[in-house]
């Protein structure tokens, strides 16, 4: 299958001004200004089928929301190229613009002081879509994201959570062969995120679109994305299937528990037989310990200590993405060296 | 470094003339109907230009009886500025109920858009920024007539006994020649919204903007007030066509080929800046996504 979406050496730097401290060195700002070039994106090249779903990670600034906006045409790159669909996207961008839907997390396309369900009419008009497939794709994101519900409340009065998944519906709502996700869970709490990844596996399913999601949160592409990218100072470390750079790495899922009888935890491990779970050693109410996804899942886990013990509070930390970034980052370094 | 090679391709699109007409009388719409939301606001501003033109009344009466008493008469074309006191205070009633009309507030809604980020989100979107917003501010002005306008004539015309113009006729130059006003007013606050996109901070600007405004546009004093080189300067500068023009066409100052003509420059002023702002915005999109955004 030919790829959608082709990304090529894509670089983008950003020139900053580099400030002097004082009056003095405001002064010799003004006439000579210290520059310095920032390279943001660096020599990124990919390929993206039709249908699929990638992550695209790394921690705070590297590179991600640089990488989108170019990939959405708003910034032009410092060199490379990009192709999606056969158009590049800073250079047609109106017509581009019609193929593609975009979610940014920090900010709404929705129109602030109108009902929510105003904007929807709006962004129906502005990529003229035909009457049917409004009723269908409304109906399905009801279906799915429960909008009915507040639909006809003005988008400031809407909670974040809301507020994100009419966000997502408004970015589909033209049926767009590629979506382009800029940290679409930012800022939301469990249930929120729980939610927006429920319904992009839905979407992925159901409308067969190609999607690009960038997030620093590991939680986001783990039911989503079988493959992942991961960027660092706007380099490519990883580019391939999630299960292997799990493997890769090695890093452990930590779990925190609270009991409601104390115990050892060698009675503990007793208790919950053969679970591939290593506990740190102590006595009372609360143990900690931790597994790997590659030998047991979560769920296997969370099923037998429940069955086991009498248990008040149970929680998983997944390894964070820094941890995982830093590590891909250390192996790249020892590799060059 | 492999070219890019063909891929499973998108078809480019462009809207149909019909869905174009459509999507921006929506957007006329819409703006309307947010203008309508915020209604309770424009109560207080109706009291407020009812207040204006009531201080402008008394000081420009004062005005001409001073004069009566150095002239011993209210004979003699007892005139300021070319104008007896009664077309005094209908020039000043008529160019402020036209500037409650043409109003709008595009240069501080572009310029905190551009300085905020959210301009990146309106160049993704299969539109045009400028064509929106003039549009938006059609709806609006829309809005300012019936909530606004309105109700300042309905107050202003019986307490000063604001007179009709010479001729019946007028009423519908003074409109269009006030319509043709807010696509200038709207199309040069564009311009000045867009110098968001070279400068750090403009709301200095703006500020100063706000007051110049009312100056040039001859809304705060009829030219005629003022010595002939400011009137030379201004007949050549795009300010008069927002309300000099239309007041004075109210007041039957300009007849027949005069009319016509003032009509047609502030088409062609309306014509000229819309597409200066075309070049404008084109340019500086450019240099944003270059530069970042
Ligand atoms: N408009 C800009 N001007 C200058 N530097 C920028 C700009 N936008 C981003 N950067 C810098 O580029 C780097 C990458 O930023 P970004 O792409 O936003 O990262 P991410 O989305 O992964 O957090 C960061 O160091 C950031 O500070
Ligand atoms: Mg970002």
């Amino acid at each position: 299958m030919e790829p959608i979406i082709q990304v090529r050496d894509l670089t983008r730097d950003y020139k900053l001004i580099r400030k002097r401290e004082g009056v003095k060195g405001g002064l010799i700002d003004l006439f000579r200004p210290r520059r310095k070039i920032l390279r943001a994106v660096d020599q990124v090249s990919f390929d993206i089928q039709p249908g699929e779903m990638v992550g695209y990670i790394g921690a705070n600034g590297a590179g991600k929301s640089t990488t989108i906006k170019m990939l959405t045409g708003i910034l032009t790159p410092t060199s490379g190229q990009v192709t999606v669909g056969g158009l590049v996207p800073w250079r047609q961008r109106q017509q581009y613009t019609r193929n593609i839907g975009a979610v940014f997390g920090q900010r709404t396309q929705l129109w602030w002081d109108l009902a929510v369900v105003e904007s929807f009419g709006l962004l129906k008009k502005i990529y003229e879509v035909d009457d049917d497939a409004y009723r269908r794709q409304m109906g399905t994101f009801n279906d799915l994201l429960g909008i009915d519900e507040f639909l006809h409340q003005p988008v400031r009065k809407l909670s974040l959570g809301q507020r994100m998944r009419c966000d997502l519906a408004a970015a589909l709502l033209h049926e767009p062969r590629v979506l382009f996700l800029d940290e679409p869970t930012i800022g939301l709490d469990v249930v929120g995120k729980e939610n927006v990844r429920k319904f992009l596996h839905e979407i992925r399913d159901q409308q067969g679109v190609t999607v690009i999601l960038t997030t620093h949160d590991l939680g986001d592409i783990e039911k989503l994305c079988r493959r992942v990218i991961i960027i660092d100072k706007g380099k490519v470390h990883f580019d391939g299937e999630l299960d292997t750079l799990r493997n890769r790495t090695g890093n452990p899922v930590r779990l925190t528990l609270e009991l409601r009888e104390p115990v050892s935890s060698a009675t503990l491990k007793e208790m919950t037989g053969n679970l591939p779970v290593s506990w740190q050693a102590g006595e009372g109410l609360r143990h900690q310990g931790e597994f790997h996804r590659r030998e047991v899942t979560g769920a296997e886990v969370i099923k037998v200590i429940v069955n086991a013990c009498k248990v008040s509070e149970l929680h998983l930390a997944e390894p964070a993405i820094e941890e995982i970034v830093a590590r891909i980052y250390r192996d790249v370094q020892e590799g060059e060296s | 470094m492999t070219g890019v090679t063909s891929v499973a391709s998108l078809t480019p699109w462009h809207r149909s003339v019909l869905g174009t007409v459509v999507l921006y009388l929506h957007f006329v719409r819409l703006a309307f109907l947010k203008f309508l939301a915020y209604r309770l606001r424009y109560y207080t501003g109706v009291v407020s230009y009812t207040i204006f033109v009531t201080g402008h009344y008394y000081l420009y009466g004062a005005l001409f009886a001073s004069r009566v008493v150095e002239h011993g008469s209210m004979e003699g074309g007892n005139l300021i500025g070319g104008l007896t006191l009664t077309e005094m205070i209908t020039y000043v009633a008529v160019s402020w109920i036209g500037r409650s009309f043409y109003f709008n507030n595009i240069h501080r809604d572009l310029s905190s858009m551009i300085e905020e980020g959210g301009i990146s989100l309106q160049l993704i979107k299969p539109y045009h920024v400028q064509d929106v917003m003039m549009f938006e501010a059609v709806g609006e002005s829309g809005f300012r007539l019936v909530m606004f306008s309105l109700p300042i004539m309905v107050v202003v015309v019986p307490l000063f006994d604001i007179s009709g113009p010479p001729d019946s006729m007028l009423y519908l130059w003074t409109f269009l020649s006030f319509c043709l006003a807010l696509v200038i007013y709207s199309q040069i606050n564009f311009l000045l919204g867009c110098l968001a996109f070279h400068m750090k901070n403009i709301q200095g600007v703006l500020r100063a903007k706000m007051v110049a405004f009312d100056f040039l546009t001859g809304v705060i004093l009829p030219f005629t007030f003022f010595p002939e080189w400011f009137q030379t300067i201004v007949a050549w500068l795009p300010f008069q066509g927002i309300s000099y023009v239309p007041v004075t066409i109210y007041l039957g100052k300009r007849a027949g080929s005069d009319l016509v003509w003032a009509l047609l420059i502030q088409l062609a002023w309306s014509v000229g800046l819309y597409l200066a702002g075309r070049l404008v915005w084109f340019i500086s999109v450019r240099r944003v996504t270059v530069q970042g955004g």
